[in-house]
């Protein structure tokens, strides 16, 4: 059931629509209660035929929520309000429904009851059954129509000029969205079943960019918060119902990948933005002692660059370690190595501000800011690009001279 | 003994009209005051607030972080709940109301806080930011339920609601919710409008987007806790959405479409609950009257809408 929400959750994702999932497996319901009133009618009592009947009612319903939903956005709805709509309104009709049956029929009425939550433990073999087939339907789909779904979900303008069935292709992926909605109900439950496809689909995201790993990631995740939700649920001496306790590991995985996340997670951001700037502050500070030549100060480097004394005094240490600068008495004196590096952040600084003054023709006064960030950022190869585009200037637009550039 | 029992349709609204004079008239104290009756001023009272706020949430384009918050609120509930209890040992463990409503701030505020980092900090696509969020939320609320209580009925009464329970007292919240949004409306709401309709003249005016977004959602969370026991806190999203888009149907004045929404609002409130009356009286079935009460509102605007269809023969009159 996980893996195939998880495998249709990444579809649904790519085409930024994940909050429809939301609305359907709501719009699901009133045709839980449908089905269940109908086959109460008609037969005697039996789970497995319940389960059946449900299938059926709740994809209808969901297909019908579906086509309401566009329909609305046809006729120039919001599409979030049109979701939004048709999910509470039916709830709503599916509790109206529900509540008739609660009196008429109150053994009915349970088994209604548990697609709001969902229950593992009351799960027959009838019903692994049924749900293990409608899974391996939908994986059989995803693996043949691979290459389709993904030209169709990321370029829709080029699958339909080469002749792809685009309506047909959307209409089945929808369709089958349906279809792992309403396996997914009856374990999970109406109200949660939407973080089951959102969340593997979200951490698979942040670890890969490829839509066949991340169908292949996602359905992992799937599978794990599944089988631990599970576990949790049987093993806890609470006796919690499994469908929250999968969806919060789902959710709990979600997180964790966003946060470790090597291309986008954010503590890896953090440590990319520090780096830079560390790398700013020692570049400033190798400038500052070139150009006043052992009357640097650790007073002096705060007063220009504020930073707590005892951070920068570490960085220092840090930077006599790498062999940039040695203390002599107070103040602080470039090595041969760091005069060579703050020579070429100068060079680089200068050489912008003639770029700036010659090409672009900014005036004099206003060079030097831009210059103080541009310096940091410029690489060798830009900087010989830059110094034989102005003809290897000697002096900037301020007259200082430009250091020349040294074998290391 | 109800004044209602054995009520018909036609016969329940009049005795209703009745009713609701002698009331205006002081002959008849709030306390005497039908269950029917409780259930069709709520139902009003929060179809009005909900008309205030869903207004700007539709124009906005924000109904999906309601649906988030309606979801999340059941942590708030829960976190009431518990708090409730060591505090206040004797009192009534369900209807705090402070606490209820500090308790629906702070999970607007966490939900809010959490989707808008999602987005900025991560880089997620709101709509997924927003999904996975509220899904986690609610997981963790229900697990939070069951453990406290050791059954989900609670969980399934908040979100079904239970028109049934109402009384009077629950009244007196919806008035202060009601008496709330009203006053913030006429304080901000022109401010709101032009956030909504014109941001960077807003925002050129020293205006803060992200404080009107907070707003609402602090109202979005008063508002559901005030609804959640009479109509649950899903179907309190219809009650945002429902009566503004079939105003919007019929116009497109935002005065208007609160004025028209509340008025959709109260006039289903009564047909609903005296329709529920009604199939009570003639066929012996009790229908839940929030559900009655959604489901009037759906079947409204695809009438509403058609009608519109047929009257002009055109849907882009508006």
């Amino acid at each position: 059931m996980c893996l195939t929400s998880s495998l249709l959750g990444v579809l649904v994702f790519v085409k930024r629509r994940s909050l429809l999932s939301e609305a359907l497996s709501h719009a699901a319901y009133p045709g839980v209660a449908i089905s269940v009133l109908l086959t109460s009618m008609f037969f005697a009592y039996s789970e497995e035929l319940i389960a059946l009947s449900v299938l059926v009612g709740a994809s209808l319903s969901s297909l019908i929520g579906l086509y309401l939903i566009e329909k609305m956005k046809s006729w120039k709805v919001a599409d979030d309000a049109a979701m939004t709509f048709v999910l509470s309104a039916f709830l709503g009709v599916g509790i109206l429904l529900v509540s008739y049956l609660q009196q008429t029929k109150a053994l009915w009425y349970q088994q209604i009851q548990l697609f709001l939550y969902g229950q593992i433990a009351t799960m027959r073999e009838g019903h692994v059954v049924i749900y293990l087939a409608l899974a391996l339907i939908t994986l059989t789909f995803v693996t043949f129509f691979y290459h389709l779904l993904l030209s169709s979900s990321f370029d829709t303008t080029f699958s339909r000029s080469v002749g792809l069935p685009i309506r047909r292709l959307n209409f089945i992926s929808f369709s089958l969205l349906v279809l792992s909605i309403v396996i997914g109900i009856r374990s999970v439950g109406v109200v949660l079943m939407s973080g089951m496809l959102i969340a593997p689909a979200l951490a698979a995201k942040a670890w890969t960019a490829s839509l066949s790993k991340m169908l292949l990631l996602a359905a992992l995740f799937g599978l794990i918060s599944a089988y631990f939700g599970a576990l949790l649920s049987d093993g806890l001496p609470m006796n919690l119902p499994a469908g929250p306790l999968i969806v919060l590991v789902a959710g709990t995985i979600a997180l964790i990948s966003l946060i470790l996340s090597p291309s986008n997670g954010a503590l890896f951001r953090i440590a990319r933005i520090l780096k830079f700037r560390t790398d700013i502050l020692r570049e400033n500070i190798l400038k500052l002692a070139w150009k006043n030549e052992g009357r640097t100060t650790t007073a002096k480097i705060r007063t220009l660059f504020p930073t707590s004394s005892l951070l920068l005094k570490l960085f220092l240490l840090k930077m006599a370690r790498e062999g940039y600068i040695e203390k002599r008495g107070r103040a602080i004196v470039l090595t041969k190595d760091g005069e060579r590096r703050a020579a070429r952040v100068v060079r680089l600084h200068r050489l912008w501000e003639v770029y700036l003054f010659d090409v672009m023709g900014s005036s004099e006064e206003r060079v030097h800011t831009s210059a103080c960030e541009m310096e940091h950022i410029i690489t060798p190869e830009l900087e010989e690009e830059l110094s034989s585009l102005l003809g290897h200037p000697k002096v900037d637009p301020h007259k200082q001279p430009i250091p020349q550039e040294e074998p290391l | 003994m109800n004044p209602y029992w054995n009520a018909h349709f036609f016969s329940f609204l009049v005795l209703f009209v009745k009713r609701l004079f002698l009331l205006i008239t002081g002959q008849l104290p709030v306390s005497e005051l039908a269950i029917d009756e409780v259930q069709i001023f709520a139902f009003a009272l929060i179809g009005i607030s909900c008309a205030l706020v869903g207004t700007f949430l539709v124009v906005r384009k924000m109904t999906m972080l309601a649906n988030s918050l309606s979801h999340t609120i059941l942590i708030g509930i829960v976190m009431a709940f518990v708090l409730a209890r060591p505090l206040f040992p004797q009192g009534d463990q369900t209807l705090n109301l402070p606490l209820l409503l500090l308790a629906s701030f702070l999970t607007a505020l966490v939900t809010t806080c959490l989707t808008e980092g999602l987005i900025r900090l991560f880089k997620v696509q709101e709509d997924a930011a927003i999904g996975l969020i509220f899904t986690t939320l609610f997981a963790l609320g229900v697990i939070a339920v069951t453990l406290l209580t050791r059954n989900t009925h609670i969980g399934v009464e908040i979100i079904m609601g239970n028109a049934e329970a109402l009384t009077w007292h629950d009244l007196k919240l919806l008035l202060w919710i009601f008496g709330a949004n009203t006053t913030l409306y006429f304080l901000v709401g022109q401010r709101l409008k032009l956030i909504s309709f014109d941001e960077g003249f807003s925002r050129s005016l020293g205006m803060s987007r992200n404080g009107a977004t907070y707003l609402m959602m602090m109202q979005v969370a008063a508002t559901a806790i005030g609804g959640f026991r009479a109509v649950g806190v899903v179907m309190i999203l219809a009650l945002f959405t429902a009566p503004i888009l079939i105003a919007r149907l019929v116009t497109y004045r935002l005065e208007r479409l609160i004025l028209m929404g509340s008025a959709i609002a109260t006039v289903t409130a009564l047909v609903s609950v005296a329709l529920a009356r009604h199939t009570l009286s003639c066929y012996q079935v009790a229908l839940s009257t929030s559900g009655l009460f959604v489901t009037l509102l759906l079947v409204g605007y695809f009438t509403v809408h058609y009608g519109v269809l047929i009257q002009y023969g055109t849907k882009d009159v508006i």
